[in-house]
């Protein structure tokens, strides 16, 4: 496997986004989940954005993923991605809110409670 | 008797007087001879004094220049002194005037090049070094703001690498920087990223081949040179055109721009150092060098593509044609599958929401040598591949065994070491229909949204339920039951 210093870097990020470092729209955290719109057209995209509808094919996935199955910074990412949502091809959706997730301690006793059972 | 005596001193003197006569006629011929014989000397000398002259302020003075390119020397002022004693050494002194400024300059070739090379591989590492720290924080700084301000050094930085490099190639180093084999786009696009004008450039691709690693770094520092050439000859709200073709035995990219195109003698001086012949003289580069078509014509020659720069271009300005041979090409190779084992975690912390990701589990396993182990990073490949069909394989290894599981059960399976592993979130309706269009996926996304909140908030109250029965401490029956009791009344 080749080390992933000698891939790297041979397209700087400035490319990638043409100059620009900030979003269209500051609507993506790590989190959020973008997944591919219907019918979109790839004609006219740069490699980066094909790779990024192409991980988007096959479901939803996190920034996060996306950030780790591009390697490219996660800021850079969210500038590709804010022009996919502007463009149609992505649509996104935001994690759920932190005050609906469950709260830690609670699971834990549901675990402590569920093995003192079995 | 002294009637005899003047008569004898007559004849004595007469005698006299003719002597004196004939030594007199004698001594002017002599004379005459002389003054001639003396003037001869005197033009003689004369001559070779304006000959040293003519050898100090002409001669050598056209000799010097002769050596940096105007070829023609005068000879002889006076061609009379041709083939004498004087007219050879005269031509010795050339000769060594000339072996001794052709050894000097050789030498000060060689110690420049060398002094200039080691100094701009030092440069070079310093930029390779900085690059990587500029890398380094542009992965960790999630802020637009500092990407904006990295961004600059970074395009800073490159340029100032690529300087390096060339003057480093053309005083007769390797470009540095093992690649690895690299789509032609990418390879062009890395050439866009060390010019100023990135973003005139336009990359117009028909083509899916990939460049050999050895050859990615020099290919990419020969179009970045004609990529600056062309962004700088020409007015800053025109685009360079790049096109990738494909052409007999190879591939040509083809760079277009709308300039001012090359005179006649440029394109002769081009087409010279293009073709990379003859060692380059850092010294007949100009001021300021403009070593650019020095550097391709090395790297050209090296490497084996060819370079030609002298056709117009449709726009107006130079077509500059970068001929690969197949030699330097490759099939593109599909780097999804194999960037997903290599991924590095996640830089931001997603773990405490989400369980751990399968390629944060694949490493964990890999030093375990068993069969399960082996198949482990195998559905994440397939599912991060780009064509079309991916979304269906991607769903075989996770779904297929009980495609019935429900909707709201996440396909759990564990690793060789027993950890659970995540899959892919699929889409819902997928489970539905097990041969889906690749577009379908993203249809349903607006229903299952509601359904994940549903599912959620079951969970949550689920887990309160939960709770309140483990104090209780009463319930002994089944605690579904309970849950959907208590999830409806919450409800």
């Amino acid at each position: 496997m080749t080390p992933r210093s000698a891939k790297r870097g041979l397209v700087r990020p400035y490319v990638i986004t043409d100059g620009r470092a900030h979003p269209t729209r500051n609507t993506f955290d790590l989190v959020t989940l973008v997944s591919a719109a219907q019918g979109g057209d790839l004609a006219g995209l740069s490699p980066e954005k094909r790779r990024v509808m192409a991980l988007c094919r096959g479901g939803s996935l996190s920034v996060a993923e996306v950030v780790g199955h591009l390697q490219i910074p996660v800021s850079v990412t969210k500038v590709l991605l804010g022009d996919l949502v502007d463009s149609g091809h992505i649509l996104t959706r935001s994690p759920i809110p932190s005050a609906e997730l469950p709260d830690i301690k609670i699971l834990q006793e549901v675990l402590d409670g569920l093995r003192a059972r079995l | 008797m002294t009637r005899d005596i003047p008569e004898a001193v007559f004849w004595c003197l007469l005698a006299v007087a003719l002597a004196v006569v004939v030594l007199l006629i004698r001594e002017r011929r002599i004379t005459a001879r002389l003054r001639g014989k003396v003037k001869v000397l005197e033009d003689d000398v004369r001559a070779r004094d304006a000959e040293v002259r003519h050898l100090a302020a002409v001669r050598l003075p056209a000799l010097m220049e002769s050596l940096t390119g105007r070829p023609v020397v005068p000879g002889l002022l006076h061609g009379r002194l041709a083939g004498s004693a004087f007219a050879t050494g005269l031509h010795t002194v050339l000769d060594l005037f000339a072996r001794s400024t052709e050894t000097a300059r050789e030498r000060a070739d060689v110690s420049a090049k060398s002094a200039l090379k080691s100094s701009m591989r030092a440069l070079q590492g310093l930029a390779n070094e900085q690059q990587l720290a500029i890398s380094e924080m542009q992965e960790r700084h999630d802020d637009p703001y500092v990407l904006a301000d990295l961004l600059e050094i970074d395009h800073t930085n490159s340029q100032f690498g690529r300087r390096a490099q060339a003057i480093s190639v053309l005083c007769g180093s390797w470009p540095g920087r093992q690649r690895a084999a690299s789509p032609l786009v990418d390879v062009v696009r890395g050439a866009t990223s060390r010019i100023r004008d990135y973003r005139r450039v336009q990359v117009h691709s028909q083509v899916d081949v990939a460049v050999t690693s050895r050859a990615v770094e020099p290919i990419v520092l020969a179009v970045a040179e004609l990529l600056d050439n062309a962004a700088r000859h020409s007015q800053p709200n025109t685009s360079v055109q790049v096109n990738l073709q494909h052409a007999h035995n190879g591939v040509a990219i083809v760079i277009d721009d709308a300039g001012v195109g090359l005179l006649e003698q440029e394109i002769h001086r081009a087409e010279q150092l293009l073709a990379g012949q003859q060692s380059v003289d850092i010294q007949k580069l100009g001021d300021p060098p403009q070593f650019g078509f020095a550097v391709i014509g090395i790297l050209a020659d090296r490497y084996g593509f060819r370079v030609s720069v002298d056709t117009q271009s449709p726009y107006g300005g130079v077509r500059a044609v970068v001929f690969l041979p197949t030699a330097l090409l490759t099939r593109v190779q599909d780097d999804t599958p194999r960037s997903v084992p290599a991924a590095r975690p996640v830089p931001a912390p997603p773990a405490p929401i989400r369980p751990p990701l399968t390629r944060r589990t694949a490493p964990a396993a890999a030093p375990a040598p068993e069969p399960a182990q082996a198949s482990a990073p195998a559905p994440e490949p397939a599912a991060a591949q780009p064509p079309a069909p991916a979304p269906q394989p991607a769903a075989q290894p996770g779904t297929q065994p009980d495609p019935a599981s429900g909707p709201a059960a996440e396909p759990m399976t564990a690793t060789a070491l027993g950890l659970p592993k995540r899959r892919r979130r699929q889409p819902l309706a997928e489970n539905v229909n097990p041969a889906p269009e690749p577009a379908e996926p993203a249809a349903p996304q607006g229903r299952s949204a509601s359904e994940a909140a549903a599912i959620m908030g079951a969970f949550a109250r689920g887990t309160r339920s939960g709770r309140s029965c483990a104090s209780d401490a009463t319930d002994s029956t089944d605690s579904t039951d309970s849950t959907d009791l208590e999830g409806n009344s919450q409800a």
